[in-house]
């Protein structure tokens, strides 16, 4: 062996040997982990509205007199909602409420085979729209705030150009807005590229009807196969005898292998009209009989971005400032990736602050 | 369950036991130990992890698999620097043998994908795959059919022979139709499903011409990834630098390896191969479900068709309901308003 590369038999097969004993030791600790151990979602929460499989959720206040006008988290169709409330130490919902906000969110469920036919209409003029009156109801509103994260943003803002009576302010999180930006991936292997489409959508649709979760689940592992493939499980070697590190690891990896199926028709349509077409920037996109229009956007609009964000490009989501119509506009970014957003505790301490500080100035 | 668990533990340590002394001196990993230690740990985790949660058991198993991978890489990767680096440090050319390297991992990579192509020209022989495939789909079909009734018949009479007949019939049916056309393809009763068999298996040879050229892309990207890496070793020991533990090394590893396939998964050749991969998969999935469909009508089964379309007329359906119910609350509304404005008459 060479001696600049010193790595002798010896010391290699003891390193292997400790490896092991702590792959070993962690696999029989992994045996003892129970359900309720990583149980996700962890602010008390009651359902106040159903509609097929969407339930909206109010979040118990945490403050006496919270603040009068609730804010409305509209989340992706992609992995599940509970991410913006993993842990009691890393939980955007539960931060925003020890901050005095009144919190609500819509959970899309599981899409089954009998909601295939679900359309973007169905999902932005039906369910968002249902949810904002449910909302406005109860607080004797006329309009309520909303907070969209990554595909619910992009759906926060059609609603918002298509309903801007029903807005008061707008916050995007790493939201998808120009889906040719050429730095995302996920932007190429859907078609944007200079070459033609190469994913065709419409086979896709009607030969799998629902769009498989492990398939989406699939080609978000391919973005970094090896670091979240391997790289990952061997970082975790390290946390196992750490009860507390190795729960916070398995409640991460449950979110993202908790992978709904997507409903075919709103998947078709969100990759033909957005990924493909960049229909949202022309002006172009159709939600039933509606043109969305961005420049409809007028209300405030907080836009926050992740600055390593591999699968919402920085540059796709900062484009949004030349599209909307509004005069009173602010972008805010912070120095991580996609899931970063949720569960950095720098953004967690961060951000809630931001937000609820930026609303509290538009609501005089 | 105690005693069990001891087993397997006891199973395991002398498992161990055996993977050391599977070790040889002088290089650290060699595929017996690997092999060893997967055997090893797939049993631990089987044994510990019985009652557990799936989540925890799925975590285990793709920690034993990193592991797994880790032992592989290891054995590839210090085989070739121990090839490499005295050439380095006496400062000769070592292009030649990371080239030798380099072509030996090509040539591992592209050799199944070639064997595959080669047997794509003989049609014969592609028959046969695509035919054996079918059997695979059919055969519990066919099982499941000729017992459903059986079952049925005991649990509602108490008595089967009613239904014997009936399971004949499925049977026959069967036989006749789709069972004969897939042991004789050129001998089929109707002319459709034999063209949709002839279709499906042109898509099908298209799909695995797609798969195959798939994995020659990747193939390539591989001994790319690996070729990277040897030059960042090479780099590194020329700049006086030092790997000092297996952690290290690995890191570097997936650090330059997923950097190159970041960079691969980004050219149009790729996106293209890819693109062409999945359209040929589904292509080939909608002429499966075709024929399948056709088994499933002839037997009198619902099959996905008829269910989706059941389906997207209750969503209209339900769409409608919708509707009518916010118009008629509209509607209520409007006259509890008007009610109120209106003096009480008498």
């Amino acid at each position: 062996m060479s001696r600049s590369f010193y790595l002798s038999p010896e010391q290699t097969m003891r390193e292997l040997i400790d490896l092991n004993r702590k792959v070993v030791t962690g696999i029989e600790r992994l045996s003892h982990v129970r359900e309720k151990d990583i149980q996700a979602g962890v602010s008390p929460k009651e359902e106040v509205y159903r509609e097929d499989n969407v339930v909206l959720y109010h979040y118990i206040p945490m403050v006496e007199k919270p603040f009068h006008i609730p804010v409305l988290i509209v989340y992706a169709l992609v992995n599940r909602p509970y991410m913006v409330d993993l842990q009691e130490d890393r939980s955007l919902v539960r931060n925003l409420l020890k901050l005095g906000m009144d919190v609500y969110l819509i959970d899309w469920g599981y899409p089954g085979r009998g909601d295939r036919w679900l359309t973007l209409d169905d999902h932005i003029n039906g369910y968002i729209n249902d949810c904002v009156d449910v909302v406005c109801e109860w607080h004797g509103l006329d309009r309520i705030n909303l907070l969209g994260v990554c595909q619910g943003g992009t759906f926060s803002l059609c609603y918002t150009s298509l309903y801007p009576e029903k807005v008061k302010n707008l916050i995007t999180m790493v939201t998808p807005v120009d889906f040719h930006v050429q730095e995302g991936v996920p932007n190429l292997w859907a078609g944007c590229s200079t070459t033609a489409h190469t994913m065709d959508v419409d086979t896709l649709v009607d030969a799998f009807g629902n769009i498989p979760g492990e398939f989406m689940n699939l080609g978000f592992l391919m973005l970094k196969p090896f670091q979240l493939g391997l790289g990952k499980y061997l970082e975790m070697i390290d946390i196992m005898d750490n009860d507390e590190k190795l729960l916070n690891f398995l409640r991460m990896e449950e979110w993202i292998f908790d992978s709904p199926d997507q409903a075919g028709e709103t998947y078709r349509q969100f990759m033909k009209d957005f990924y493909q077409g960049n229909k949202l920037i022309s002006g172009n996109v159709m939600i039933g009989t509606k043109r969305v229009n961005l420049s409809q956007v007028r209300v405030p609009v907080l836009n926050v971005y992740a600055e390593q964000d591999h699968l919402v490009p920085p540059a796709s989501s900062i484009a949004l400032e030349r599209y909307v119509g509004t005069t009173d506009y602010t972008l805010r970014s912070f120095p991580v990736g996609h899931i970063g957003m949720y569960v950095s505790g720098k953004v967690q301490k961060d951000l809630p602050p931001t937000i609820v500080k930026w609303l509290k100035e538009r609501t005089a | 369950m105690a005693k069990a668990l001891t087993d397997v533990q006891k199973q395991m340590w002398e498992s161990w036991i055996g993977l050391m002394r599977a070790a040889p001196a002088p290089t650290p990993v060699s595929p017996a130990m690997a092999d060893q230690w997967r055997d090893t740990a797939t049993q631990a985790l089987k044994g510990w992890t019985t009652e557990a949660e799936k989540i925890a058991k799925d975590v285990g198993q793709r920690l034993i698999n990193s592991q797994d991978c880790v032992l592989r890489f290891l054995e590839l990767s210090l085989n070739s620097w121990n090839a490499i680096a005295p050439k380095v440090e006496a400062g000769e050319d070592w292009n030649t043998v990371l080239a030798k390297y380099t072509e030996q991992l090509r040539e591992q990579f592209l050799l199944s994908p070639q064997a595959a192509q080669k047997a794509n020209q003989d049609t014969g022989e592609l028959w046969g795959l695509y035919l054996e495939q079918w059997h695979k789909l059919v055969q519990p079909w066919a099982s499941s059919i000729q017992q459903a009734p059986w079952r049925v018949g005991q649990a509602s009479t108490g008595d089967g022979s009613a239904l014997v007949e009936l399971m004949q019939l499925y049977g026959d049916a069967y036989e006749r139709t789709f069972g004969r056309l897939i042991e004789s393809p050129s001998l089929g009763h109707t002319r459709e499903l034999n063209e949709d068999l002839l279709k499906g298996f042109s898509a099908w040879v298209e799909y695995r011409q797609a798969s195959f050229a798939y994995q020659v892309e990747l193939g390539e990207t591989w001994t790319h990834a690996f070729e990277a890496f040897m030059r960042n070793l090479i780099a590194k020991t020329e700049k006086g630098e030092t790997v000092q533990s297996l952690r290290e090394l690995l890191f570097q590893w997936i650090d330059v390896i997923d950097q190159v396939f970041a960079k691969a998964f980004r050219s149009d050749n790729y996106i293209q191969l890819q693109g062409h991969l999945l359209n040929t998969a589904m292509t080939y999935r909608l002429h499966e479900r075709g024929i399948v469909e056709t088994f499933l009508k002839t037997s009198h089964v619902p099959y996905r068709s008829e269910m989706d379309e059941a389906h997207r007329r209750i969503y209209h359906l339900r769409k409608e309901v919708k509707e009518l119910k916010k118009e008629l609350q509209a509607i209520k509304a409007q006259l509890s308003t008007q009610a109120k404005s209106q003096p009480a008459q008498g």
